[in-house]
């Protein structure tokens, strides 16, 4: 084997290593520093999810979105993650938003009723009309952060 | 003049209870946990959901779960993608519900501080394929919250999850999930 063939394989495989452990270890979606893919009301993303569920993950799922819309409630009940509930549509919809348990002192500083901007990743519509005891519907987003 | 007033007492009494003793009715979160656990010797794999919707009817017993796939997070976002994506589908398969029985639902006194057991027993449904489930929950009322806690073990391929042969020393046959939730009284 010649010389200049074992030092392209050497960094080829310097390479693959870099590319691998790179790729092995990326980190999770920065939602501060991610532009929003949509900016949209809170009431509006909760009607499109209990319109077309399915078009509606097309759209949002994944993606970083901006919403604004009314607080309904704090929701510290899980002190892994602080929660606010958006209203959606009614008593039975709402916009789940899901924090990292450093932004609850941001959380805390929110007033029901006032209108909040948030940002963070849409999960989807939990809830089911096929199960009667979780009669309620939540737009889900997570790694949220509080924008006003 | 005295029936009156032990009529009076009772509805009193009776009014009472009903508003104090929360033994009956629905019990809620929306913010219970669900962690899985897969170990092989190559790599321990975990994720964990904190925003599971559930509830159980204290009279009848019957319990539900939905919990969106695509809100279990990873430590590492690499894993979190494959999960989604080659895995659970979850764009296409977005929730994974529950629907059983407490069996022992007599047996868990909600209006009493204490720890309770009974065998839980249902049908989990994830990627459209629904099974058989059975285990026993832990039950801690305190001060009107329920805390449940139950474990299980699930084969991916039961769920027709299909592993490619080139991770497959990676991911555990059995996944251990686990539950716990704080459930308090609906009063609505």
């Amino acid at each position: 084997m010649t010389r200049p063939l074992i030092i392209l394989l050497v960094v080829f495989a310097i390479g693959a290593v870099f590319f691998g452990y790179n790729a092995y270890n990326k980190p999770h979606t920065n939602v501060a520093q991610s532009q929003a893919s949509e900016t949209l009301l809170a009431s509006e993303i909760f009607v499109a999810f209990d319109t077309n569920e399915q078009a509606a993950m097309a759209i949002f799922s994944d993606r970083v979105i901006q919403l604004e819309g009314e607080l309904l409630s704090k929701d510290l009940s899980n002190e892994k993650e602080p929660q606010i509930l958006l209203k959606g549509n009614g008593e039975e919809g709402f916009v789940r938003c899901g924090f990292k348990p450093t932004e609850l002192t941001k959380v805390l500083a929110l007033t029901d009723s006032s209108t909040v901007k948030i940002k963070g990743i849409c999960m989807g519509f939990n809830g089911s009309e096929e199960l009667d005891l979780l009669d309620s519907k939540d737009v889900v987003l997570s790694n949220c952060i509080i924008i006003n | 003049m005295n029936k009156i007033i032990i009529l009076f007492a009772a509805i009193v009494t009776l009014g009472f209870m009903a508003f104090t003793n929360h033994s009956g009715g629905v019990y809620k979160t929306n913010t219970g946990n669900i962690n899985f656990f897969s170990h092989t010797a190559v790599e321990d794999i975990a994720a964990d959901n904190h925003k599971v919707k559930t509830a159980f009817d204290a009279k009848t017993g019957k319990l539900q779960f939905s919990v969106l796939i695509k809100d279990f997070e990873f430590p590492k976002a690499l894993m979190q993608e494959h999960f989604n994506e080659n895995y659970m589908e979850s764009t296409t398969y977005p929730k994974s519900t529950f629907t059983g029985t407490i069996d022992k639902m007599s047996a868990v006194n909600l209006a009493k501080d204490g720890t309770y057991k009974s065998t839980i027993s249902g049908k989990l449904t994830m990627k459209d394929v629904t099974k058989d489930v059975s285990t026993i929950a832990t039950f801690v009322v305190k001060g009107g919250v329920v805390n449940a806690k139950a474990s299980f073990t699930i084969n991916p391929t039961d769920y027709h999850i299909a592993i490619p042969k080139t991770v497959a020393p990676k991911i555990s046959n059995e996944i251990k999930i686990s539950v716990d939730a704080d459930y308090t009284h609906d009063t609505k």
